[in-house]
């Protein structure tokens, strides 16, 4: 489910697409059916995952999850109020839009043993060796999706990237 | 620990079947004599009986089922009772916790297996958990919009002992199911149904879920709105008023579609908006100007129509807090209530005798002569549900039970069964076709074990019925597969387990056969031969909107 380099969006897909697509921060209870019961409910639905993250949230015993969601042929706002109706989801919040921080991820390993040209851009050097350098990268989904397209000219050699995480800006 | 977890939940009966996960359990079920099991013949049974029974009474149903294909049997039975939001509670056995994930002996991925057809479900690996969790589940399947909540209790925790725990109070931070009427909503939409010029109320099983029948009442009749009601919502409204516009739906009563066509503010109360009520979406309702959704699930708001005044509440305190707010009608009613009154006139429910044979309604009709209001009657699915659902003007609420949602054949048997364990004080009329009955017939058992006084009348027209229909008219006329002559002989089958049934061909031996059954204490079954050509009218053509019902012919 975690997203692979390339954008799903291809050029040809109307606008309304993106319209259709929600960033949601989800609260959820750990437990061993949760993932499955929002996995299961998106699928039921007819909704598609962009993206998924998940980690510890700051309380004990709940998850924080970001959900990138397709609400597919439904109206956008049922992917909140269905994951809203599931016992293990405490609280859902709408984070889609501009007035959010929103962060990816990006490990990638390249050819290259020269790498100012990324550590310019804020790449973190993880480990150099003689097949190659490790780094790693965050920063907004554009950014990431730049970055990578700079790793291009380094000779890459393998790369995983995480979805976005997302929190609301505050005043 | 769990048997006493039920008593304490005010559990009477349980619909189970016992097999090697969840043995413990059994072992000590007579310690506890409050608790009634009734032994089925088929898991999908005891799931159905139960919701029979809590359709019947308004108490969850409780069902109980070993792992693997016990449980599994349960999953169409869940379906049902998930689809028509019925409070039950499914006990399965699970393996024991450590061979969970190796494949053991009968052991099923069940919470995998019934997520998707239950409100909640748990898995139960530790006693540890056990008193919160028959707790909560109790409180999620009957609260808000009620469902079935699955426990799967793998075997050492059945057979685990723990100290006598009372369970805490309840926290479900993830579960808030009570939203309160927001009274702004509510006096807009007052107000939007009394200045309309062309009000139509619809009501759903939420109305009957609620008990908010009476609060309807007295909303309709002081906003002067005519009332139709889903399948489901039957009974939520006096068929026999002035105000009543009967069924609505793809096979609803003429003058009902007339008027949701035609009017300018439609409310809809405690029901779901799906595709068999709005026909052909994009044409549903295309005059409304306003749509008002009353409905205690926030998700139906928008799922299938956007309304433009939305009230996530319980139907009852919502009709109450709208009532006071209707005030002076400003637009008189009167030319919308004889626009309804004449198509009334000239779209009423009918049927002929043109072929001599036998027809489902002469059937019905007489049998309802004899529920006289007081009778439930449990129909199966299929043309003997619509039919069941439309021959009648059901007054009052509680007397028509049917699996509407999920449509499941079979279901009528068990859960007239489960309906009778309920209200052992009314009599219990079972409307199946021969199709939906050879499903689960083996429950016959279950009604001779327990003399239960059910009357099946079996609408037998060697066929699938409904799909006969929609065969000969909706695809091309190719009778594929509908065939049934190939079924038992029923006056022999009920023999076979122990009660009296009797054949009926002609209008004449209706009676008779009817005295017969009610004079005789216990199950009774009547096999109808009805016309096998006979139709469920009106229909709306598949695909199309409801302006385009089709009526009966009249020869």
């Amino acid at each position: 489910m975690i997203e692979t380099p390339q954008p799903k969006t291809s050029p040809a897909t109307p606008p309304a697409h993106a319209e259709r697509v929600r960033v949601l921060s989800v609260l959820v209870e750990d437990g061993s059916n949760t993932l499955s019961k929002i996995s299961g409910l998106i699928r039921r639905r007819g909704f598609h995952v962009r993206s998924i993250s998940v980690g510890p949230s700051r309380q004990v015993g709940r998850s924080r999850m970001t959900l990138t969601v397709d609400a597919g042929h439904a109206e956008t706002d049922q992917v909140r109020k269905q994951l809203e109706r599931l016992v293990e989801v405490i609280e859902v919040e709408d984070v889609t839009g501009e007035n959010v921080h929103s962060r990816e991820l990006v490990v990638a390993k390249v050819k290259a043993s020269e790498v100012d040209g990324l550590v310019e851009r804020g790449a973190k050097v993880l480990n150099s060796a003689a097949d190659g350098t490790t780094v790693e990268f965050s920063g907004e989904g554009k950014d990431v999706g730049d970055f990578i397209d700079e790793l291009m000219r380094h000779g890459v050699l393998d790369v995983a990237r995480s979805g976005p995480v997302v929190m609301r800006r505050t005043a | 620990m769990i048997l006493e977890a039920l008593e304490r939940e005010g559990v009477e009966y349980i619909f189970g079947y016992p097999g090697g996960a969840n043995l413990p359990i059994y072992q000590h079920l007579p310690e506890h004599p409050k608790l009634k099991h009734i032994l089925v013949r088929h898991e999908q049974g005891a799931a159905h009986m139960a919701d029979g029974y809590a359709r019947a009474c308004g108490k969850p149903g409780v069902v109980f089922a070993t792992s693997g294909p016990g449980a599994l049997n349960l999953v169409t039975g869940l379906c049902t009772a998930y689809m028509d939001s019925v409070p039950m509670i499914a006990i399965t056995g699970q393996v024991n916790s450590t061979a969970v994930g190796r494949d053991a002996f009968q052991e099923s991925d069940v919470i995998g297996a019934t997520s998707s057809v239950t409100k909640h479900s748990y898995l139960v690996t530790s006693i540890d958990q056990l008193p919160r969790v028959i707790h909560e589940a109790f409180h999620i399947a009957t609260t808000g919009r009620p469902g079935p909540v699955l426990i799967d209790i793998c075997k050492d925790v059945q057979q685990a002992s723990a100290e006598r725990v009372t369970p805490e109070r309840l926290d479900i931070p993830g579960y808030q199911p009570n939203g309160h009427v927001d009274l702004g909503h509510a006096r807009l939409a007052a107000r939007a149904l009394a200045s309309a010029e062309r009000p139509v109320i619809l009501a759903g099983h939420g109305v009957l879920l609620s008990h908010a029948e009476e609060e309807l009442f007295k909303f309709a009749e002081k906003a002067a709105a005519p009332v139709g009601t889903t399948l489901l919502g039957i009974g939520a409204f006096p068929v026999n008023h002035p105000l009543s516009l009967h069924m609505t739906g793809f096979m609803g009563t003429g003058w009902n579609l007339k008027a949701v066509q035609n009017a300018d503010v439609l409310m809809m109360v405690g029901m779901r908006v799906d595709d068999r009520v709005t026909a052909r979406l994009a044409d549903f309702a295309p005059n409304v100007k306003t749509f008002i959704h009353v409905d205690i699930d926030g998700s139906e708001m928008g799922k299938n129509v956007r309304p433009h005044i939305e009230l996530v509440a319980d139907a009852r305190n919502a009709l109450e807090a709208m009532t006071p707010h209707v005030g002076e009608l400003e637009a008189g009613r009167g030319r919308w209530l004889a626009q309804i009154d004449a198509w009334r006139e000239e779209h009423p429910l009918k049927y002929t005798h043109s072929n001599g044979h036998l027809q489902p309604q002469d059937v019905l009709i007489d049998m309802y002569k004899r529920c006289r209001s007081e009778a439930i009657v449990v129909a199966d699915v299929g043309q003997n549900q619509i039919w069941a659902a439309l021959w009648w003007n059901y007054d009052r609420p509680g007397l028509f039970i049917n699996s509407g949602g999920a449509g499941t054949m079979g279901f009528a048997l068990p859960a007239a069964i489960g309906a009778k364990f309920g209200r052992p004080d009314k009599a219990v009329w079972c409307v199946a076709g021969e199709g939906g009955f050879v499903m689960t017939a083996q429950e016959l058992s279950v009604a001779v074990e327990h003399n239960l006084d059910i009357k099946i009348v079996l609408l037998n027209n060697f066929s699938l019925g409904m799909v006969r229909q929609f065969q000969d008219d909706f695809y091309g006329g190719v009778r594929s597969q509908v065939d049934m002559t190939h079924i038992p002989d029923f006056v022999k089958l009920a023999d076979a387990y122990g009660l009296p049934g009797i054949r009926v061909d002609t209008l004449e031996q209706v009676g008779p056969a009817m005295d017969a059954a009610e004079k005789t204490k216990g199950p009774f079954l009547i096999d109808f031969r009805i016309d096998p050509e006979a139709n469920v009218y009106p229909i709306v053509p598949l695909g199309k909107s409801l302006n385009d019902f089709w009526e009966a012919p009249d020869k």
